[in-house]
């Protein structure tokens, strides 16, 4: 038996996350400076919510270097992108 | 279930405002339609209207043509920037991040090529082709950036082909399509956009 309910995943209970998995679907890739501007919270925040995303395999992150500044990149994993339209599908059917 | 309804407008929100420059602001295309009419009024009066009046050669009436049409130019990337970082700042946002650098790269690529093509025009003397291109490549310009920004840029960059290729038709009026595309739908556009975006409801 599953109820609508279920279809919601726990993993998106946060708005931050919400947040990160929306900018990350329309995007191609976005740093990390980028998503904190956007979702004007905290470095450490943000930091551990990104976390939480890429020990699931949701996200994945790329170290990179801009001239001698380090630079992190996330991306959405095909996991990432399938459990989100999931998400959103049971969410709107709420809504409906 | 309101906090679903919650959930479903930050998604959408973050999404826009992610991929899409909306810090653009409608008044600056009302500045750049006032200037460019401007700049029309000043080539078409003092020049083109009866070239017999300034007795200027060829060489000195495109330098004196193009001065005029990089002044307008210069003027309304001003206001633009101006106003753009004004609609920026009230709405916490940084005018250059990622988003903007992509819009204005996909901006520059047809813009800076109908440029230089208006250019070559200009040399050659075929001073009545340039209205049509530098319609006709603006307009492209805009439907190449508009993925990146508002949706009413689209259109404005579709109306400002149809006049270009409707000014390389009726190319004795091509001033008179220059002044409609540059100067009346900047405004039009403009105001539509500062009255659907701008103004608080």
């Amino acid at each position: 038996m599953t109820s609508i309910i279920s279809n919601l995943n726990k993993i998106f209970d946060s708005r931050i996350r919400l947040g990160i998995m929306s900018i990350l679907s329309v995007n191609e890739f976005a740093d990390f400076n980028t998503m904190k501007d956007l979702l004007e919270i905290t470095d450490g925040n943000l930091a551990s919510h990104l976390k939480a995303l890429e020990n699931i395999d949701y996200i994945q992150s790329k170290k990179q270097f801009i001239g001698r500044k380090p630079n992190t990149k996330y991306e959405i994993t095909e996991l990432g992108r399938n459990s989100f339209k999931e998400h959103l599908n049971a969410l709107e059917k709420l809504v409906n | 279930m309101n906090t679903q309804a919650e959930d479903i407008k930050v998604i959408r929100e973050m999404m826009e405002k992610s991929s899409k420059f909306l810090s653009l602001s409608g008044l600056s295309g009302v500045m750049a339609g006032i200037t460019a009419i401007a700049g029309a009024a000043f080539a078409y009066f003092y020049l083109l209207r009866d070239p017999s009046l300034t007795g200027y050669n060829h060489w000195q009436e495109t330098g004196i043509l193009l001065a005029d049409a990089l002044t307008v130019l210069l003027i309304s990337i001003g206001f633009g920037i101006y106003f753009s970082r004004k609609k920026a700042k009230k709405h916490k946002q940084k005018l250059l991040n990622s988003v903007t650098k992509r819009a204005m790269y996909n901006l520059a690529i047809p813009l800076i090529t109908g440029g230089i093509f208006s250019l070559v025009f200009l040399w050659r003397g075929d001073i009545e082709l340039v209205a049509a291109s530098t319609l006709i490549f603006y307009g492209l310009a805009l439907v190449n950036a508009s993925k990146y920004t508002l949706d009413e840029i689209h259109y404005l960059g579709i109306t400002e082909i149809v006049l270009g290729l409707l000014a390389a038709v009726f190319l004795h009026n091509g001033i008179w399509f220059w002044t409609a595309g540059f100067g009346f739908c900047h405004i039009f556009y403009g105001l539509a956009m500062y009255y659907k975006y701008d103004v608080e409801k």
